[in-house]
């Protein structure tokens, strides 16, 4: 018999950890080609108030999933266009894309707030109640599945594949790539709006089954703490995936520390997951004594004139 | 063939007897042209929306505008608006200035605050004027203490500021959160957790009508903030440390002293504005401090190309708007539409510029 205190925390923690990761990675294979979006909390505020509208309109929970990550993906192509196509600077467009995102899905969410969904994203086997560790595993949802299906896949495409080292290429030296007749702009381009379609997909699973409800700025920083984990995974999917493990599991503990017998102060509970994202970073970047393993085209518009 | 043939997808897709290539000269006023035709667009989409919503975008325009700015009462409220957007922006081009981006002036405009309730708690003093600078000035070390660890731990061990900074307004609004629930928790104050108000004896008077004391000292700032960036030694030290590192070597100059220094001085301003917010507009701490002005902020900053005077013109503005778009939700429309049209001026403003950088220019396939 397992403690079902236990098998509680994992749950928890493989949702979060879910939660995050998907964002993560889509974010990454934006940073691959070159790209640098600091919008991807936007974005998935953006994939949030879409699925979720979608699910109460129409009850149909897997339009709701392709409303979500499609409206992000568009959504990131603002990013695209201004930065790749316009070949402004990237650090503020993202950013500007983050205010933008979380001030659309308020504006589009405002008669949304307090609304019930009437179906919920279910357990792919339904089991309602696991009893043992597989169970726990077993008893996620379809995006947790597709979450560790990406993670293999993508990991697969960019060390195995000969398209995977062409898009490399592209955030490395993107001169280089557009010499070996690489088609720069339009990986990018497309790099940046799959980015955005994973954070709408992060987005519709906290709509749509992790919270589930629709309030205003009720992605909280996670997406922050996605970008921290890109950097945290060294733009390596399996480390990023650990990384969101690691998070997922101290977000899932922390407010159950209590049950374990632990008097903690809830509000400092709250902002602890913040606190250890910077510690992280921080002790990350000392041990890699800066060599980050960023893609080194990172935040440099392409420009063939520049040749 | 053209050899020359060098426009990039999508580009290539649209318009394919064209060439793309980077201005030589490019026109010193475009970024006052882009803001001006970014805003242009931005009020554009603003009238879509509000059309989608059956609202009529030129009543709600007009209201927007005779509130915020259509009398000297309206006026005053929509510069006392401004003042911590200005101040903000200030503190986020200084640090710009050697490259870097504060993305944290939401929290040091909240640790602004708490620094001033903090010293007000534990210090008494008489004379109203001196204790006033006093608290005006913790407020300013206050914002400098939030954005400390972000700049010690930038300058030692290179860790990515954009993220560090953003991570602390989650933990300094967790701050007040606490404060104002727990140890600063006003028992008066039943349905809005919130500390207790300061006396009256501190708080910044008014120039004339609403208008607050705050706006001279945002006024103040801007200037120094065009001295420090443009005609000051440490400036100038600050543009070679934002340059080129090899530069700043033979030049003598330890860049990373000046990101340092300028880090904390730009988290100074922001934690003023959040000084200056407490004794002349709100009067207690609570969470009602700030709302997203460390995130305008960076809207205003960047669309000025970090200029102190175009902040100060730009800050005032959307200063007006955020009167007018809270003023709107009276007739229905939502606030969110004034945050939408400030994101939108900025993009549409960095659209605009492109065409001032780049030129597109028509191939003869003869």
């Amino acid at each position: 018999m397992v403690d079902i205190q236990f098998l509680g925390l994992l749950n928890a923690t493989l949702q979060a950890a879910t939660l995050l990761f998907i964002a993560s990675l889509g974010e990454l294979i934006t940073e691959k080609s070159g790209i640098l979006n600091l919008g991807v909390e936007g974005m998935i505020s953006v994939g949030a108030v879409a699925g979720f509208m979608t699910a109460v309109n129409t009850n149909n929970i897997f339009l709701a999933i392709i409303v979500g990550v499609l409206s992000s993906a568009i959504f990131a192509s603002i990013h695209a266009i201004v930065t790749v196509t316009l070949k402004q600077d990237q650090t503020v467009s993202g950013l500007i894309l983050t205010i933008l995102g979380l001030a659309v899905s308020s504006l589009l969410g405002k008669n949304y707030v307090g609304k019930k969904l009437e179906t919920k994203l279910e357990s792919l086997f339904s089991i309602e109640n696991p009893s043992n560790v597989l169970e726990v595993f077993l008893s996620q949802n379809i995006i947790f599945y597709l979450a560790i299906t990406f993670t293999i896949t993508v990991s697969y495409i960019l060390k195995n594949t000969m398209f995977g080292t062409r898009f490399q290429a592209v955030g490395e030296d993107s001169k280089a790539a557009d010499s070996m007749g690489i088609n720069v702009t339009k990986t990018q381009f497309i790099a940046t709006c799959i980015g955005g379609a994973f954070a709408g997909l992060s987005g519709v699973y906290l709509t749509l089954s992790y919270v589930p409800y629709w309030t205003d700025n009720m992605t909280a920083g996670r997406g922050w703490i996605a970008l921290a984990l890109v950097i945290f995974g060294g733009w390596k999917p399996y480390r990023t995936a650990i990384g969101a493990l690691l998070f997922g599991f101290l977000e899932a503990l922390v407010p159950r520390l209590q049950t374990y017998g632990f008097e903690l102060n809830p509000y400092i509970v709250k902002i602890t997951p913040y606190i250890i994202t910077i510690l992280v970073l921080v002790l990350l970047t000392i041990y890699k004594g800066g060599k980050t393993g960023a893609p080194k085209n990172i935040g440099i518009a392409f420009f063939r004139e520049n040749r | 063939m053209q050899t020359s043939m060098i426009l990039d997808w999508p580009w290539q897709v649209l318009v394919n007897k064209y060439t793309l290539s980077k201005r030589q000269v490019v026109n010193e006023l475009s970024t006052f042209y882009s803001f001006l035709l970014g805003f242009l667009i931005a009020l554009i989409i603003g009238s879509v929306i509000l059309i989608i919503q059956d609202k009529s975008p030129g009543d709600t325009f007009s209201l927007m505008f005779k509130l915020s700015i259509g009398s000297v009462n309206s006026l005053s409220s929509s510069l006392n608006k401004a003042t911590p957007l200005i101040l903000a922006g200030l503190g986020i081009a200084i640090i710009n200035t050697v490259k870097l981006w504060n993305i944290g002036a939401e929290g040091q405009i909240f640790m602004g605050a708490i620094a001033v309730n903090l010293i007000y708690i534990n210090l008494q003093l008489s004379n109203s004027t001196s204790f006033i600078l006093i608290l005006l000035f913790s407020s300013f070390l206050g914002g400098a203490f939030c954005i400390l660890i972000p700049a010690v731990t930038k300058v030692l061990f290179g860790v990515n500021e954009i993220i560090t900074t953003l991570l602390t307004n989650y933990i300094v609004l967790g701050l007040t959160i606490y404060l104002v629930n727990g140890p600063w928790k006003d028992p008066d104050s039943l349905n809005f957790p919130a500390a207790a108000y300061v006396g009256k004896e501190v708080y910044l008077p008014n120039i004339f009508g609403k208008l607050s004391y705050g706006f001279l000292i945002c006024i103040l700032f801007t200037a120094f903030a065009h001295y420090l960036k443009n005609n000051s030694v440490f400036g100038y030290e600050m543009r070679i440390a934002g340059g080129s590192e090899m530069t700043a070597i033979y030049a003598g100059i330890n860049a990373k002293q000046k990101a340092f220094f300028a880090m904390l001085i730009g988290g100074g301003f922001a934690g003023l504005a959040g000084g200056v917010e407490l004794l002349s507009q709100t009067h207690r701490v609570s969470t009602g401090i700030s709302q997203g002005f460390g995130y305008t902020a960076i809207i205003v900053a960047a669309i000025t190309g970090m200029r102190p005077i175009g902040i100060f013109l730009v800050g005032s503005l959307f200063g007006a708007l955020s009167i007018g778009g809270s003023v709107i939700q009276t007739i229905g429309v939502s606030t969110y539409i004034a945050d939408i049209i400030q994101a939108s001026t900025l993009f549409g403003a960095l659209i605009i510029q492109f065409f001032f950088n780049y030129q597109l220019k028509r191939v003869d396939d003869g």
